[in-house]
């Protein structure tokens, strides 16, 4: 196992797909809080909502280290909407 | 349950029927994530991406099995007693398939102008 500092292409493409999945996770556990009328289940979406975020900050640092890592730009460069 | 979004037997019981569609939602992320996280385990040689995806994968596993059992507790799942499964997928297919079919929302949703500006930018306020 070499210690390289930059993380393999496939394992780095695992890390996109890893934050793209919990990113919308913790959107949908955080949108259905609004939605739901159950407490208990309402708790448990919040539940998800902090492990999410803390599972997001583990992929970011990691992520960082993908090969074809770059600067994060303030915001998206171009509006949306034309 | 019929088309007119206005109509207040649509009220019945919606509670129970959105609770058991968003708890459904909420089940298939979680063995989502469990699946997608085995997968990339597979994939991943780093020592640290290991790790972190072993550790995710624990958690998910923890967190599918607490969804069902909640979804067990509150009758909106039910592993065992299939026939009742049956009559729960059926009845919230059409209770979807109806609302699928109501005009809910208004033809136009771009809000343009609300969000691609400052409020004064017209008025060259923004450079006040």
């Amino acid at each position: 196992m070499n210690k390289q500092s930059t993380l393999a292409p496939h394992e780095s493409m695992e890390l996109h797909e890893a934050l793209n999945f919990k990113t919308l996770c913790l959107a949908k556990s955080k949108l259905m809080q609004g939605l739901v009328f159950d407490q208990e289940l309402k708790d448990l979406m919040q539940k998800d909502v902090v492990q999410s975020t803390q599972a997001i900050a583990e992929i970011q640092a990691l992520y960082a280290k993908a090969p074809f890592q770059t600067q994060v730009p303030q915001n998206r460069p171009t509006p949306i909407l034309n | 349950m019929n088309q007119d979004y206005l109509d207040p037997i649509n009220a019945l019981n919606m509670p129970e029927m959105a609770d058991t569609t968003f708890a459904m939602d909420f089940l298939l992320r979680a063995k989502e994530g469990v699946r997608n996280a085995a997968i990339a385990l597979t994939e991943t040689t780093s020592p640290e991406a290991r790790t972190l995806l072993r550790n995710q994968l624990r958690q998910g596993i923890a967190m599918h099995q607490e969804i069902t059992d909640l979804m067990m507790r509150k009758k909106w799942f039910h592993p065992y007693e299939l026939s009742e499964q049956y009559q729960l997928d059926q009845l919230s297919a059409n209770n979807t398939v109806m609302i699928g079919q109501m005009n809910l929302f208004p033809g136009d949703t771009s809000r343009k102008g609300m969000f691609d500006r400052t409020p004064d930018e017209h008025m060259k306020g923004d450079q006040a």
